[in-house]
């Protein structure tokens, strides 16, 4: 049934049996798809965290660093981080497979871009709370942990959720060094029934209601959020 | 410093994958930003059919991700009779993309046109087309011009996507170089620092334009 | 009563009094405060008045160092800063700050926590104090700024006068030695202003040690024990309410009144 299609004949229309089996070939990749979106992102925000701490810092060259950082991470294309820390770390005797060479590449990426997210957050917390804080004798840790960080977060939600799907499409170069995401399979499938267009169009429909997934998931979260504590 | 000795060696051949790098990206938003900006007036339309078609277009080229939509031009246009260049495939699908995201950035800019600006531009007489280009079109394109700056920059760093339909560009290129030498870290450490560096020079002529459009603004 | 609030009573001043000597504040070569002193007795209320730019504030503001003076020296309720240090030691900062309650103008209550969890937090990170132990405290001050049945509410769903008592709620709860208020009423309704002003006014009967920045000229008056009259960054006299409001000794003073007053 998966006899190649030729030129000559339009093999994009698909039989109703062909539809299903190349979309059960690219959904094998949602797995690694959602793995590679979720642990980068997870990561990624953990590294970010800390940047953004480091970009409040009281001493001027950490700040310098953590912008250099934030900035050279972000003026190289993502692919050429994946090629890289995949091609190029093995010379540091740091074999990494495919996968996690995915997870730490776009980790480093995801980390300046969640660190810039964190910062417009803490931006916009009024100065009067640290004050309120601070009035009430509680320390710089324990301000940060119980009172800022949380209202910054509710804040930087939504461009977090937004940001979690431009890593979901991101996530589709992984299949460049070979992980056996969405993508790969559909290039699978596209070499080896000639069904480039089913093929892709069913992958991206995937991508499209994964994105759809995580902005229902994030619209939710902040309309409980707001609905909980009144806060617009 | 071997490396600088490799580095030196190798530029001379990144040279036309960079060249090959700029003009994808100089075709991608000259075909982009007007596209983007007709797909804004025709979300705009009073035409249903019109809006719908632009609602389709938009979220295809902003839903998948960049590589996606290359992919999807480079293996089912042949299917379809269409024969193209990788070049040309790579153009289109960039175009599409960066279409998609412009087109945002048109209809957020026209919003942000006070209403008032429209009314004063009917009542002094102009037609609804000459009154939108004269009045509403210039305003909203300094609002939307910033973030569509930013945009270009986007869309350079996405023609290295091209490389995966072997558009001999600047990944290409790079790729090339570290199959015959397996210099792997040298290679695409080059290769990164090139792309950081133009894209950097891209990020402050945005910066300066900024600058000098706010100042026009106050 | 669960609170330590000494009594108006106490006969010498104790430990629980405000002593600030010569205290100054400047940026650069721009003084924004000079030569400031207050002597409070424990129990004491004192008002501060005075046109907006007279550095009222920022006093306020040094007496717990949310801004750090830069000369001159603090005591309340046992700790003592001198503003010469570059930075107070932690453990008098500290101290400073559980030894003074404030109360804000924008009230400044933790959007995201419940009028229960903005009392109980603070009690238990900086006192350490049991769950069980800070809930009881926090219910127990809650009657008494009147709002009991709000403890489960988020402060956005409160009214402006009603998250202002809060806030003081919130300062009380770690039983300070003296409470200091930032302009508690600028932000209501006068209407609204009354029922905060009221809550200060049971503090005030209770013993409370109170600094108030106020344009309230009732307030200062009718509760207040003295009145710090400041202008440009230094304090232009201080006396009893009643004196300072009727028979004023300084000129600008006088001034002052008139305009407000005629309002």
């Amino acid at each position: 049934m998966s006899a190649p299609g030729s030129f000559s004949k339009p093999s994009w229309i698909g039989s109703g049996t062909m539809i299903l089996d190349i979309f059960l070939t690219v959904s094998k990749g949602i797995g690694l798809t959602l793995y590679i979106t979720a642990a980068s992102l997870f990561f990624g925000g953990i590294v970010g965290l800390f940047l953004a701490a480091g970009a409040q810092s009281r001493f001027a060259l950490l700040r310098l660093a953590v912008a250099a950082y934030v900035n050279v991470v972000r003026v190289i294309p993502p692919i050429t981080w994946l090629f890289l820390i995949y091609f190029g770390l093995p010379q540091f005797a740091l074999k990494l497979s495919t996968l996690e060479a995915a997870i730490v590449g776009f980790s480093v990426i995801a980390s300046a871009f969640m660190a810039e997210i964190y910062r417009s957050g803490l931006l916009s917390i009024p100065v009067g709370q640290r004050e309120a804080a601070h009035a009430l004798g509680m320390g710089q840790l324990t301000t940060a942990r119980w009172v800022i960080t949380p209202q910054a977060f509710r804040v930087a939600l939504p461009a977090i959720a937004t940001y979690a799907i431009g890593l979901l499409k991101d996530s589709a170069l992984a299949s460049t060094i070979g992980v056996h995401e969405i993508t790969y399979f559909a290039q699978q499938s596209a070499k080896q029934l000639h069904q480039g267009l089913l093929s892709f169009a069913l992958a991206g429909a995937l991508y499209i209601i994964l994105s759809l997934v995580i902005a229902v998931i994030s619209r939710r979260i902040h309309v409980r959020l707001r609905q909980k504590t009144g806060v617009a | 410093m071997s490396f600088l000795n490799d580095w030196i060696a190798w530029l001379p051949q990144l040279g036309p994958g960079v060249a090959i790098s700029l003009q994808l990206t100089g075709m991608a938003l000259f075909f982009g930003f007007p596209f983007g900006l007709l797909l804004a007036a025709m979300a705009e339309s009073r035409l249903a059919t019109l809006r719908w078609i632009s609602f389709l277009i938009v979220e295809v080229g902003r839903g998948l991700p960049a590589l996606v939509l290359l992919y999807l031009l480079y293996f089912s246009l042949p299917d379809m009779g269409v024969i193209l260049t990788s070049m040309t495939t790579a153009v289109i699908a960039l175009s599409w993309n960066a279409g998609a995201y412009a087109s945002e950035y048109f209809r957020a800019g026209l919003s942000a046109v006070p209403r008032g600006q429209k009314e004063a531009a009917l009542t002094s007489g102009f037609s609804r087309w000459t009154g939108f280009r004269l009045v509403i079109l210039p305003q909203a394109l300094r609002i939307s011009t910033p973030p569509l700056a930013g945009l270009a920059v986007l869309v350079f760093q996405g023609s290295a996507l091209a490389f995966v339909i072997a558009v001999p560009e600047l990944m290409s290129k790079a790729y090339e170089i570290s199959s015959m030498t397996f210099r792997y870290l040298s290679v695409f450490s080059l290769t990164a620092i090139v792309y950081g560096l133009i894209t950097w020079l891209f990020l402050a002529l945005v910066k300066l334009l900024e600058v000098r459009l706010s100042r026009h603004l106050v | 009563m669960a609170l330590n609030l000494g009594t108006r009573t106490s006969p010498i001043p104790i430990s629980g009094g405000v002593h600030v000597s010569h205290l100054g504040k400047s940026y650069g070569s721009n003084k924004v405060l000079s030569d400031v002193n207050l002597k409070m007795q424990e129990g004491e209320v004192v008002s501060i008045i005075g046109p907006s730019g007279a550095g009222k504030s920022t006093f306020l503001r040094c007496l717990n160092y949310l801004e750090v003076p830069t000369e001159g020296t603090i005591t309340i309720g046992g700790a003592r800063v001198c503003a010469d240090d570059s930075r107070p030691d932690k453990a008098s900062l500290d101290h400073l700050r559980k030894v003074t309650g404030m109360v804000f103008q924008s009230f400044n209550l933790f959007p995201h926590l419940t009028v229960m969890e903005n009392i109980t937090l603070p009690q238990r990170k900086v006192l350490r104090a049991s769950k069980d132990r800070a809930e009881e405290v926090a219910q127990s001050l809650l009657k008494r700024v009147g709002l009991p049945e709000k403890a489960k509410e988020y402060p956005a769903r409160l009214s402006g006068g009603q998250q202002q008592r809060i806030a003081i709620a919130r300062a009380l709860a770690l039983s300070p030695s003296v409470m200091l208020f930032d302009e508690p009423t600028s932000a209501l309704d006068p209407e609204i202003g009354l029922e905060v002003l009221a809550v200060m006014r049971d503090l005030a009967d209770e013993g409370m040690t109170m600094l108030v920045v106020t344009h309230e000229m009732h307030f200062a008056r009718d509760v207040s024990d003295r009145i710090m009259v400041m202008g440009n960054g230094g304090v232009l006299e201080t006396g009893p309410s009643e004196q300072v409001m009727s028979d004023p000794s300084h000129e600008r003073t006088r001034q002052f009144l008139k305009a407000v007053l005629d309002r």
